[in-house]
């Protein structure tokens, strides 16, 4: 928008070609269609509900979407009445909200007086869509709302039919006056009144007073006179919607507490509670058509002090076995430091997983699979040390990166590869693609005699460790970097290289790869070397301190 | 159909059960994944097999993890998802990605030495199933360390798999387990390759492998 204000063709989008405006019969037919599509199953008794007509009704009603209008009647009129729930929130607006969240969870404010609701699901649970207008409007009457009902297959054909009064009926529809869509138009807030009630006075200079009437009008002419807003007032006559439904953003929350009779010191007790917990959850998450995208636990101890876990899902699930073998697991790992007294679980809902297999592909480990997985490995070697390996863009000897598994469609994977393999390539003397290193994450010392500027015995310094004399030898080659940030460099970047021996002693082992303060920088000459045991190794000195080490062995 | 409820019967190992009439059920067909190599691949028929565990052995420098870093390669190319537990994380990503594997399918697990912990990482790979290719890394790991293993340690390895679409693959120094149609890929050592005859403008051109299949009944 470019910070302009909107203005209406930016806010009404262009009418699609199913129906050819310009045919009379096939508008007539359409009209029919949303005429049967909707209904005239509105109330606001269910004693008025002609139960007669509620199977003929419907029986024209092709489209699997169903939405009902529920309408504050005799509401006081307001200078805006498009005014959102939140702006008004009276309290029978309120109380409508939560009648109609009784039945549906996709629940949309339409305006002040007009609650939408998707009931497209509900034809099993309840019956037909007179028999779900009749059991809101039961609802309605016990809640204490007077208010009118209608289901139809659109937004806008619910509305309208909501609007009318009580004693009309459906074959009204094409009757209903005009001048009643101009509550359901969207214009731009800075529209004058008088252009808004511009087109109805142009309707009624034109004689037509009806939908009906509005309906069998040209397209092509009525946009030739009055514009894109004739015709989508046109569209709005037929019962079609101007935007998509959008269920507002009021999310149930998914939490469980217990209160626990007396502490809880141990996991395998926690393990029934937490099962007791995430089955209600998980249902309530089915119900939903929703999975759990984290969990949140929450454990107050006997000493008031409350432990937190947060776990971050790889995909939405929600098997309540997994969910409390992933939570058990975690809290092996970390154990919560006294008794548990009081235990809280929140899922954070996310849209569920749709899972499209295909018969040309193995089939990958799935998500629950994969978490349980890695959350038992976890606990096994320590969460830094499982994962996938990503190279980094740097030419440090056996630089890498640990990031979560998730192997993922071969086409985003291929392009990964190709990255990896370009950077690989950078590092070394070109000799990988010959031979796979073994690298040893903290360089052994070794000892060496070197004639003539080359090294012809490599010793080692502890059993297990190639020596023998030096068959053949290939190098020196120097690699150097990070000197200009030595004291900076690898802090935070989660770089679990070697950590480079830059000064005159090794690096100490049992670091877990990571580099250290100080160590960012490398200046190494390094060497190929074939030894008379059979290994060849790749060895390098440290031309600072002149001490030779042992950086891996071909293999 | 059928073809299907017998591959589903035989995964849950109820192929041999559920009737006496023998032949009932086809034997199943051979399964391999193909190890990447031309030569290795028609050594060993096709490629390691499927639902079996299987070894390559060598001394140092003879080619093992050359060998294993390409079957893990041509796994991950056929969209496989595959599992290395190093149990001296001595795996180098930046080689092993310069030999084509695809890195985003491995899951690596990084033991610093505890054959033990290795081991029971390993297992729960595989019980996990899903992966196409396992490898366990015990190369580095002393021999007296792994004499200490009860022989039904292994066999329990493969006892898992059985029936699986998962390669069960040990790496070490010399001969550990193999399961009954699993085998050994023996590597004798190796002829060093170099590039250059004079001392200063010599390259090291890699390792020629010369392997040698023990067992694999057919």
């Amino acid at each position: 928008m470019n910070g302009r204000v909107p203005s209406y063709d930016d806010l009404m989008p262009g009418i699609p070609d199913e129906v050819d405006a310009r045919s009379t019969s096939q508008l007539a037919l359409f009209l029919r269609d949303t005429v049967n599509g909707s209904n005239n199953a509105r109330t606001s008794d269910p004693g008025e509900l002609p139960a007669k007509d509620s199977s003929a009704l419907f029986s024209g009603c092709s489209t699997p979407s169903l939405f009902a209008c529920l309408r504050i009647a005799n509401h006081a009129p307001t200078a805006d009445c498009d005014r959102p729930a939140s702006a008004q929130a009276p309290a029978e607006q309120v109380r409508l909200i939560a009648v109609a969240r009784d039945f549906s969870p996709r629940v949309m404010m339409a305006s002040a007086r007009e609650v939408l609701l998707d009931v497209s699901g509900l034809g099993r649970l309840i019956g037909e869509p007179p028999a779900i207008a009749a059991a809101l409007a039961r609802s309605m009457k016990a809640a204490g709302i007077t208010a009118q009902v209608a289901i139809a297959a659109t937004q806008t054909a619910a509305r309208l039919l909501a609007a009318q009064g009580p004693d009309s009926s459906m074959a009204r529809f094409p009757g209903i006056p005009v001048i009643d869509l101009q509550e359901l138009e969207t214009l731009p807030p800075a529209m004058n009144h008088r252009d808004r009630a511009r087109p109805y006075e142009t309707f009624e200079r034109w004689g037509i007073a009806t939908l009906g009437d509005l309906v069998a009008l040209p397209a092509a002419e009525l946009s030739s006179r009055l514009g894109r807003r004739g015709v989508a007032l046109q569209r709005l006559a037929r019962g079609l919607d101007p935007r998509p439904f959008v269920p507002d953003g009021e999310t149930p929350r998914y939490i469980g507490r217990l209160e626990l009779e007396w502490p809880l010191e141990t996991l395998e007790p926690l393990s029934f509670v937490l099962a007791r917990l995430l089955e209600p959850l998980s249902a309530a998450l089915e119900r939903a058509d929703r999975g759990a995208a984290a969990i949140r636990l929450e454990l107050r101890l006997t000493t008031r002090a409350l432990h937190a876990r947060v776990l971050q899902l790889p995909a939405p699930m929600r098997d309540p076995r997994v969910l409390r073998t992933l939570l058990l697991l975690d809290l092996e790992s970390n154990p919560p430091s006294a008794a548990v007294d009081v235990v809280t679980i929140e899922l954070d809902p996310a849209p569920a997983r749709i899972t499209q297999f295909s018969l040309l592909e193995r089939a990958l480990p799935s998500p629950e699979t994969l978490s349980t997985l890695t959350a038992r490995l976890s606990a096994l070697v320590g969460e830094s040390r499982i994962g996938s390996a990503v190279l980094v863009d740097t030419h440090r000897p056996g630089a890498f990166a640990m990031v979560r598994f998730a192997p993922e469609a071969r086409g985003a994977n291929g392009a990964k590869r190709a990255d990896g393999a370009e950077g690989a390539g950078a590092e070394g003397a070109g000799i990988e693609g010959a031979a796979v290193l073994r690298r040893q994450r903290v360089p052994p010392a070794i000892r060496v005699r070197v004639e003539s500027g080359r090294p012809v015995y490599v010793a080692a310094a502890r059993r297990g460790m190639p020596q023998g004399a030096v068959l053949q030898a290939a190098g020196p080659w120097r690699t150097s970097g990070g000197w200009w940030a030595a004291s900076d460099a690898g802090r935070g970047n989660g770089i679990g290289p070697v950590p480079s021996p830059v000064s005159s002693k090794p690096a100490a082992a049992g670091d877990g790869g990571q580099p250290r303060r100080g160590e960012g920088g490398w200046n190494h000459d390094e060497w190929d070397v074939a030894l008379t045991c059979g290994a060849v190794c790749r060895i390098f000195q440290d031309p600072a301190s002149q001490r030779w080490f042992l950086e891996g062995l071909y293999d | 159909m059928r073809a299907a409820l017998e591959s589903l019967l035989r995964a849950r190992k109820l192929d041999v059960t559920v009737t006496d009439a023998p032949g009932a059920l086809a034997p199943p067909p051979e399964r391999f994944a193909p190890a990447g190599g031309g030569g290795l691949d028609a050594a060993l028929g096709g490629g390691f097999r499927r639902g079996h565990l299987s070894e390559v052995t060598g001394a140092a420098s003879s080619g093992r993890t050359t060998i294993v870093v390409q079957a893990l390669a041509a796994a991950a190319a056929r969209g496989e998802a595959v599992a290395l537990v190093d149990a001296c994380d001595t795996f180098d990503p930046v080689s092993a990605a310069a030999r084509g594997l695809d890195l985003a399918r491995l899951l690596w697990v990084r033991e610093s030495g505890d054959a033990g912990r290795a081991l029971k990482a390993f297992s729960l790979i595989l019980q996990a199933g899903g992966f196409g290719l396992a490898v366990l890394d015990l190369a580095d790991v002393p021999a007296a360390a792994l004499r200490r293993f009860p022989w039904p340690t292994w066999m329990r390895l493969a006892r898992i798999i059985e029936g699986s679409e998962t390669v069960a693959l040990l790496v070490g120094s010399e001969h550990l387990a193999r399961s009954a149609r699993g085998v050994t890929v023996a590597l004798e050592p190796s002829i060093v390759a170099w590039r250059g005859a004079v001392d200063r403008a010599r390259l090291f051109g890699g390792v020629q492998s010369s392997p040698r299949i023990v067992g694999g009944r057919r």
